[in-house]
C-alpha cells in the first residue's frame, strides 16, 4: 500500500526513484498476508491505545463505542475510497448504500432475525443490490454527470424513505424498533457462546461488538487487498489513469466500472449494517445527501490515493467531531471549520493528510539529494 | 372545481415550480456547456441571493444564531421588494465574477473531481457562514402586498380571478412572467449577440475558438457572472415561495441538475423545457399521489436518462 502513496501523487519521476529503493515498508506493503496481519495488529491495540491506555487515552478522552464507530466509518471509507481513489469515479450518493443497509438490516432485525452476522449479511445482499440498480443508471453518462446523478439518486433514496414507503421505515423518526440479538444466537455450533450480549465487556479490546467490528474490518481490508492485487483491480487502476486506452485494449469499461460501483457500495452496506448493530437505530438523515458528503470528506482529507488514508481520515473525522469538538468553544463552527480545511486540502494538499505523512516519512528516511525532487510535487 | 379548472391550477402550480428549477438551471448549463466547469456551489448563489433578497425587502428579526448575540436583533433594510429584485442579481453577478477569478480558474487544469469537491467545500462554507449567522430556524419571506418604486406600483399579492382557472394567487403568475422574461433576455443574449457566439462556440469545442484568436477569458468571466445572478434573482424570487433556511441552497440545487440531465447540457431550450417537465411532474403528482410527489421527478429523469443518455435536447457531441 506505501507503493500506491507513491505513485499517485507525485510524477513518473518520483515513482522511478521510489520502485528503485527497496525500503523495509515497501517489502512490507508489497506482501498482501503482512498488510491483512498489521490491519489486524492495529485493530488490536487501537481500543487499548485509545480507551485503557494509562497516559495516552487520558489525553485522547477517546471512548469505547467511538472506537467502533471509527472502524465502521473506515470501513465505509475503504469501499468509497475503492471507487474514488482507484477507479477515479466521484460518487455523491454513497448515503443510499449506507442507509438503504442499514434499514434493511433494522427492519430484518426487528421483523426476522436479531443476530447482528445474519443483519450485517442482509443488510450488505440490499445495499448491493441497489448499488446495482443506482449504478445502473447513473452510469449511463460518464465523468461530472456521474457525480451529478450519484447525488439525485441518493437524494431520491432519501425520499423515498421519508415519504412513500413510511409505512416500513416510520418516516422522519427515523426506524426505532431495532432488536439486536446475541452475537452468535443463531449457530448451533457456537452454542457456548449462543448468549454473548454484544455490551459483554472483554478485558483488552472492549466489549464484544468491538471484537466482532474489528474481525469484519480485518476481512473487509483483506478484500480491499485481494481486490488491488487482482488484475481485475489492475483494470480499475487502468480505468482511473486513462478511461479511453483502456477502452481501446479491448477492456469492457462499463462493465468493470458497474462492478467497482457495486463492490463498494457492498462496503458501505457492510458498514451501513454494523451502524445500525452499533447504534440500534436507524435515522433517516442516515440516506440524506450529508451521509454522502461525509463519507467523501472523511475519503479525501485522509488521502485518496492510498488504502490507509480514507481510514485515518474517518478515524481523524469522527475524533474531532465527537472529542475535539464536542465540549469546546469551536463546537458551533465545527461545520464551519471543516469546510474551509476541506477546501483548502482540494486546493493545495490534494493528497490528503496520509500523502503528507508518506511524504515526511520520505523526507526522514532519505536525506539524498533527490528529497528535492520529489518534494517539488 | 371542475375539471379544466383543476388542470389549469396544476399547469400554473407546475410553471411556477418549474420556473425556479429554470432560473438556476440555465445558469448551471451554461457555466457547466461553455466552462465545463461543474458548479457544486450554485445552490449556495441562491442561497445567497435568497439571504439578501429577504434583508433588502423587509426587516427580520433573528432570535438564534450569532448575529443575534452580536446584538443585531433586527437586521434587514426593509426598502421593499422591487428594489430586492434588482440589487440582488447585480451583487451575486459580481460574486459569480470573483467565483470565476479566484475559485474556477485556478481550476479549469485540475480534474473534474476536484472541481467538484471545490465546489461542494465552498457550497459547505456558505451554508455554514448562514446558519452560523443568522440561525438554524426558517425565516418567513412574506411579500408586502404593494410594492413601489418611483411611480411605479404594484399589487404583488392577493387572489385574481382568471377566466377559465378560478381565483389563484397572483404572485405565481408574476414568478412565471418574470421567469418568462429572464429566460427570452438571456436566449437573445447567447443567440444574436457576439458575445453569445462566443460562448456558444466554445460550448462547442473551446480549443478551436481559443486558436482562432478569441479571447475567451471575459466571455467565461461573464457567462459565470450571468450564471450566477440568474440564481441570484431564482433566490429572490423562490424565497418568497418556500421558507428561508440554511438549506434552501442544496435542495434545489439537487432538481436543478436533473433539469439539466433531462434538457441537455448547454442547452437553454432544454433547461427550460427540462424545468417545465420537472414541475409539472411535482404538480400532478401533488394532485394525485402527495407522497410520491419527490420522488417522481427522480423516476422521470432515471427513465429520460435510461433512452435519451444526452437529455431531451442535448447533443451526442457534448456528451463525453
Amino acid at each position: 500500500m506505501n507503493d500506491e502513496t507513491a505513485e499517485q501523487p507525485t510524477g513518473d519521476g518520483g515513482s522511478v526513484v521510489e520502485s528503485g529503493r527497496v525500503s523495509m515498508w515497501e517489502r512490507v506493503g508489497d506482501s498482501e498476508r503482512s498488510v491483512v496481519a498489521l490491519t489486524a495488529i492495529v485493530v488490536a491495540i487501537f481500543p487499548w491505545l485509545f480507551v485503557r491506555a494509562p497516559v495516552i487515552s487520558d489525553l485522547l478522552q477517546g471512548y469505547q463505542s467511538l472506537a467502533s464507530l471509527i472502524l465502521i466509518w473506515g470501513i465505509f471509507a475503504l469501499g468509497f475510497n475503492l471507487l474514488l481513489g482507484y477507479t477515479g469515479l466521484l460518487s455523491f450518493g454513497h448515503a443510499a448504500f449506507w442507509g438503504g443497509a442499514a434499514y434493511a438490516a433494522g427492519i430484518f432485525s426487528a421483523s426476522v432475525s436479531g443476530s447482528p452476522i445474519l443483519m450485517v449479511l442482509f443488510g450488505t445482499l440490499f445495499a448491493v443490490l441497489l448499488a446495482w440498480i443506482l449504478g445502473f443508471v447513473s452510469l449511463r453518462r460518464g465523468g461530472i454527470y456521474f457525480s451529478i446523478l450519484t447525488l439525485a439518486f441518493g437524494q431520491m433514496a432519501y425520499y423515498l424513505a421519508l415519504s412513500p414507503l413510511q409505512g416500513l421505515t416510520n418516516g422522519e423518526n427515523g426506524f426505532t424498533d431495532v432488536t439486536v440479538g446475541n452475537l452468535f444466537g443463531f449457530l448451533d455450533a457456537f452454542a457456548a457462546f449462543e448468549s454473548i450480549p454484544l455490551n459483554t465487556p472483554v478485558p483488552l479490546l472492549g466489549d464484544w461488538l468491538y471484537i466482532f467490528v474489528g474481525a469484519i474490518t480485518v476481512l473487509c481490508v483483506a478484500a480491499v487487498v485481494r481486490i488491488l492485487h487482482s488484475p481485475y483491480g489492475l483494470v480499475f487502476k487502468a480505468i482511473r489513469e486513462n478511461e479511453q486506452r483502456a477502452s481501446f485494449v479491448g477492456l469492457n469499461v462499463w462493465r468493470y466500472k458497474l462492478m467497482a460501483f457495486i463492490l463498494s457500495g457492498a462496503f458501505a452496506g457492510v458498514a451501513g449494517s454494523l451502524f445500525v448493530v452499533h447504534g440500534s437505530y436507524v435515522p433517516v438523515e442516515s440516506l440524506y445527501w450529508t451521509t454522502s458528503g461525509e463519507i467523501v470528506i472523511m475519503t479525501v482529507l485522509g488521502g485518496v490515493g492510498s488504502m490507509v488514508g480514507p481510514m485515518v481520515g474517518a478515524g481523524v473525522y469522527l475524533y474531532v467531531e465527537n472529542v475535539v469538538s464536542a465540549n469546546s468553544a469551536i463546537q458551533p463552527y465545527w461545520h464551519l471549520i471543516l469546510g474551509l480545511v476541506f477546501v483548502a486540502v482540494i486546493a493545495l494538499f490534494p493528497e490528503g493528510i496520509w500523502g503528507i505523512v508518506g511524504r515526511l516519512r520520505d523526507m526522514i528516511s532519505t536525506p539524498s539529494p533527490d528529497t528535492e525532487q520529489e518534494g517539488d510535487n | 372545481m371542475s375539471i379544466v379548472s383543476q388542470l389549469a391550477t396544476i399547469l400554473l402550480n407546475g410553471l411556477q415550480q418549474g420556473a425556479i428549477y429554470v432560473l438556476v438551471a440555465i445558469g448551471l448549463s451554461i457555466i457547466l456547456g461553455t466552462l465545463k466547469f461543474v458548479n457544486f456551489a450554485h445552490g449556495a448563489l441562491y442561497l445567497i441571493g435568497t439571504y439578501l433578497g429577504l434583508l433588502i425587502t423587509l426587516t427580520i428579526r433573528v432570535s438564534d444564531g450569532k448575529l443575534a448575540e452580536w446584538g443585531f436583533g433586527q437586521v434587514g433594510l426593509g426598502w421593499g421588494f422591487l428594489p430586492a429584485l434588482i440589487i440582488v442579481p447585480i451583487i451575486v453577478f459580481g460574486v459569480g465574477l470573483l467565483m470565476e477569478r479566484f475559485v474556477a480558474r485556478p481550476f479549469y487544469d485540475r480534474p473534474d473531481t476536484d472541481q467538484i469537491l471545490l465546489t461542494f467545500g465552498l457550497a459547505i462554507v456558505v451554508q455554514e457562514a448562514f446558519k452560523i449567522l443568522f440561525g438554524g430556524q426558517s425565516y418567513n419571506f412574506a411579500r408586502p402586498a404593494r410594492t413601489s418604486l418611483g411611480p411605479l406600483e404594484l399589487q404583488l399579492s392577493g387572489p385574481i380571478s382568471l377566466p377559465v382557472v378560478g381565483t389563484i394567487g397572483i404572485w405565481r403568475l408574476y414568478v412565471i412572467a418574470i421567469t418568462a422574461v429572464l429566460v427570452a433576455l438571456v436566449y437573445l443574449l447567447i443567440e444574436y449577440t457576439d458575445f453569445g457566439l462566443v460562448v456558444r462556440a466554445g460550448t462547442r469545442d473551446a480549443e478551436m475558438v481559443r486558436l482562432l484568436g478569441v479571447k475567451i477569458t471575459r466571455p467565461y468571466l461573464m457567462v459565470f457572472g450571468v450564471g450566477a445572478a440568474l440564481a441570484g434573482i431564482a433566490g429572490v424570487v423562490g424565497g418568497t415561495l418556500y421558507a428561508v433556511n440554511p438549506n434552501i441552497g442544496m435542495d434545489v440545487l439537487v432538481p436543478s441538475f436533473l433539469v439539466v440531465v433531462i434538457g441537455g447540457v448547454g442547452s437553454i431550450r432544454g433547461a427550460v423545457v427540462g424545468g417545465i417537465l420537472i414541475g409539472l411532474t411535482l404538480s400532478s403528482l401533488v394532485a394525485v399521489a402527495p407522497q410520491w410527489s419527490q420522488v417522481g421527478i427522480y423516476v422521470l429523469a432515471a427513465i429520460i436518462l435510461l433512452t435519451r443518455p444526452q437529455g431531451l435536447l442535448g447533443s451526442e457531441e457534448v456528451a463525453p
